[in-house]
């Protein structure tokens, strides 16, 4: 069955909204530093706390910094570790849940037993704890946030692989004697891809909160410039008229970005799944 | 009694014959049947004396060599003990003398006196014994038919009654029911002679004579018993002769043999164009040895077992779908493995390839135990599937699908790869145009992808085709086309097929043996033509009976093979 899923999910409203959505700030975070003059650290001659203006669109804030400068860096960083988590996160679910799924037996066991367990543990207690201690720059934050992002992924994507290597085309590749990487990489991702981006930008949105979230309490890598710490600057000055231009605006891009993922992955797996596929969407018929 | 020891006969130093060795005894009769130019009428020639070339070795009758013969001493024997009917009987006779006078001419010759009435009744005598008509006497060759020539030489071989008598293709330019009358006839008079007939026409051979020698450039590559010999060829040559003659008993399409026979190839003669040669085949001549009651030359001694399979279980939780299978399948044969849906036959082919687990009994390809799978075994072992479509990725190339087992086996570059995938795309019959090579599976017909698959298979160059169901999602035209090449490609590279249908009249054409599985057993197994026609086991018998058949009067209700309903109900709790 042909049905292809990406024209699908740009015909929707609501998968059109959250591609856009994320198309946009990507574009601001990748032309940065064409938007504004200048760096997110850099104490401008302006006064502290002045308003918006030509020069400072969103004004300053107490250390004199352009504020609209520090939101598109900030992009840069929601965006590195979302984008990170979700392609490291889901490699990892590929290769433990496809592998699972090809081999079976007691590997298959022992990482669904793995996976069983870390689902179990509560992983925002586990990353505050960790991170605490570690005070994770943007890869470390990455690589922390796959370790607790991949098991849902993984056995997503076992179950699916069950299914898949049911093929004949799978079958005939094996009595080729393909090894296990052809078998996963050739035959059984390229059929699980929409199920993959799926499940990436699950992990994307989660990500991009969580490390919001950390940096909001205080505990990622000072030196790193993100909403999450604008938004906890900002929060000790809200007894100032400032918060209109520093607190909003940045409350506004993290729940945007959340919100983009958010519509993308919906539209995408309505459209995987038929049973949630609106009739009227698809009158025309297949491809 | 006649021995011929190591006879060589060489023309221009070309060695025709390479050192035949027989033993033939009174009341003896042998086939010697090759391809033309093997060296049979040479045989004959060189034991009448009347061979050109040089001739070495001994030819003993009675203990007398008579290769050291003078041509005085060779000719009195000539005609006397030995005797020979000629292949060409246009040519044989001589067109300006009666047929009695050439007849009274071969008795006159070998007597001191003549006695006219003795020679008279002499001939009289043996027109009766050839059937002929005694007034034919007087006519020229010419006034008579073919069969009535061909009589006539007999009689002329028969008339000094000789001890040895030669018989070159003594039916071969003869209509069938004067065949089989001529074949009666010489059956009759080759009592108590030695008898040796030469012939390509395995299905006289086998009529005329009680043993068989096969002769391939000048050496003898097997001989045995008629019978046994023709049932079980052991020899590949001769299966390919037997597989390449036309004849009633055979189902299977006619298949030719390879290549083209050479003089003086290096060591075993059939080594070029045998399928199943390995290094030593070229290096040194098989010596003609006993094994399970026939003389054999061959290094591997004979067609050898590429899989065998005992007692091989396979199970599914606590149900065995393969139930205890026994089957040997040998070099470049197929065995169609016939039974109804749910009788085991995929799980057994899928347990072959390793999709299943073997539960019980042991596999063995080319003599080794199969236990692990690893790619030398798949460049072996390749199957094919029912449905094409499904088997190839529909997100490949017809060329990413074809090079894909290249890929993964890492046989050479990707140029490399392309110009193998090109060539087995020529062999399937299939386009090697760019646009052809770029299209996807949905973009081809069931009959091209299945070729595609095919090529696919073949593209390692196996020994073992498993084919399961190949032609099932086909149109019937298309089918046949597909098993037609399947055929020709089994011909051209001595593959084995497993082949797996539920068609019984579809596995007959294609198969050398049947092999009818019933609930994970193998019930019966046997030559295609001989279950096809004398089933035994009753499970069979309701298979053909149900089998399709283009005659309206039977519509599958009481066919020949009909049995009660009883039995086949019995059959099903096996």
């Amino acid at each position: 069955m042909h049905v292809d899923v990406w024209h699908e999910v740009g015909e929707r409203n609501v998968g059109r909204a959250g591609l856009l959505l994320i198309g946009l700030i990507v574009l601001l975070a990748i032309f940065a530093p064409v938007l504004t003059p200048y760096s997110p650290r850099e104490n401008t001659s302006t006064q502290a706390f002045s308003r918006p203006s030509a020069d400072h669109w969103l004004g300053t804030n107490d250390a004199r910094q352009d504020i609209w400068t520090q939101l598109l860096y900030g992009a840069r960083t929601s965006l590195s570790v979302g984008f990170g988590v979700a392609l490291l996160s889901g490699f990892i679910s590929v290769l433990v849940g496809g592998t699972a799924a090809i081999f079976g037996g007691l590997y298959d066991r022992f990482w669904m037993r793995i996976v069983d367990a870390t689902i179990a543990i509560p992983d925002v207690v586990v990353i505050i704890l960790v991170a605490a201690y570690l005070r994770p720059n943007v890869l470390l934050m990455i690589l922390l946030l796959s370790a607790l992002s991949w098991p849902g992924g993984a056995r997503v994507i076992r179950a699916q692989t069950l299914t898949l290597k049911e093929r004949m085309h799978v079958s005939a590749a094996r009595t080729f004697g393909a090894g296990w990487s052809h078998l996963l990489f050739r035959h059984i991702v390229p059929d699980l891809a929409p199920v993959l981006v799926a499940i990436m930008i699950q992990d994307a949105r989660r990500a991009v909160f969580m490390e919001a979230g950390l940096s909001f309490l205080g505990i990622s890598d000072p030196s790193v410039m993100s909403w999450g710490k604008m938004m906890q600057y900002a929060r000790v000055f809200t007894y100032l008229e400032v918060w209109k231009w520093w607190l909003l605006p940045t409350g506004l891009a993290l729940s945007s970005t959340l919100i983009g993922l958010s519509f993308t992955g919906y539209a995408l797996e309505s459209a995987l799944d038929p049973r949630l596929r609106d009739r009227d969407d698809h009158a025309e018929g297949g491809v | 009694m006649l021995n011929i020891q190591d006879l060589k006969v060489s023309y221009d130093g070309a060695l025709i014959l390479a050192g035949v060795d027989l033993d033939l005894l009174r009341g003896d009769s042998l086939a010697i049947i090759g391809e033309s130019g093997a060296g049979k009428t040479t045989l004959g020639l060189a034991l009448m004396g009347l061979g050109e070339g040089r001739v070495s070795g001994r030819v003993l009758l009675d203990g007398k060599d008579l290769t050291t013969l003078d041509e005085v001493a060779r000719r009195r024997i000539r005609g006397k003990e030995m005797a020979m009917v000629f292949q060409n009987v246009e040519d044989a006779l001589n067109p300006i003398m009666t047929v009695s006078d050439q007849i009274k001419e071969a008795i006159d010759v070998h007597r001191e006196r003549g006695d006219p009435g003795y020679v008279g009744d002499r001939v009289r005598r043996l027109f009766r014994a050839v059937g002929l008509d005694e007034a034919k006497g007087r006519s020229f060759p010419h006034q008579l038919s073919g069969g009535e020539k061909q009589r006539a030489l007999i009689a002329m071989a028969l008339a000094n009654d000789p001890q040895v008598l030669i018989l070159d293709e003594p039916t071969a330019s003869l209509d069938a029911v004067t065949k089989a009358e001529i074949t009666r006839l010489l059956r009759e008079r080759m009592e108590n002679k030695i008898a040796l007939v030469i012939t390509h026409d395995i299905s006289t051979a086998a009529r005329l004579t009680d043993k068989m020698a096969v002769l391939y450039a000048g050496r003898i590559v097997e001989l045995g018993d008629t019978q046994d010999l023709l049932g079980s060829p052991r020899h590949p040559y001769t299966r390919g002769l037997i597989r390449s003659s036309p004849n009633m008993t055979t189902p299977k399409d006619l298949q030719g043999i390879p290549g083209r026979m050479i003089h003086g190839v290096s060591g075993c003669p059939f080594s070029d164009r045998c399928t199943q040669r390995i290094e030593i085949c070229s290096e040194a001549v098989p010596p003609l040895v006993e094994a399970g009651g026939r003389l054999i030359a061959c290094h591997r001694g004979g067609i050898v077992p590429l899989l065998e399979l005992s007692r091989v279980v396979t199970r599914f939780g606590g149900l065995a779908a393969v139930d205890g299978v026994d089957l040997t399948l040998y070099e470049g044969e197929t065995i169609a493995l016939v039974g109804e849906s749910g009788s085991g036959k995929t799980t057994l082919a899928k347990t072959v390839i390793g999709l299943f687990d073997l539960a019980e009994g042991e596999m063995r390809l080319e003599g080794e135990p199969l236990v692990r799978r690893d790619r030398d075994f798949y460049r072996k072992v390749q199957m094919i599937y029912q449905n094409p479509k499904e088997s190839i990725s529909h997100r490949m190339t017809v060329l990413d699908a074809v090079t894909e087992p290249l890929l993964i086996q890492k046989v050479g570059g990707a140029a490399e790869r392309i110009e193998i995938a090109k060539r087995v795309l020529e062999e399937v019959e299939l386009s090697t145009d760019e646009a052809f090579l770029k299209r996807y599976p949905h973009q081809i017909s069931g009959g091209e992808a299945q070729r595609v698959a095919i090529a696919r298979a073949l593209v390692l160059n196996p020994k073992l085709l498993i084919a399961d169901e190949p032609t099932s999602a086909l149109d019937p035209s298309v089918q046949a086309k597909i098993l037609k090449l399947l055929l020709d490609i089994q011909e051209k590279r001595g593959l084995a097929i497993l082949f797996i249908t539920h068609d019984i009249a579809l596995a007959r054409k294609v198969s050398d043996r049947l092999a009818v599985m019933l609930k994970g057993k193998i019930v019966e197994e046997g030559s295609a033509g001989g279950v096809t026609t004398a089933p035994i086991h009753p499970y069979t018998m309701r298979l053909l009976e149900v089998a399709p058949d283009l005659d309206p009067k039977s519509r599958g209700m009481s066919g020949p093979w009909a049995v009660p309903e009883g039995p086949t109900i019995r059959a099903r709790e096996f």
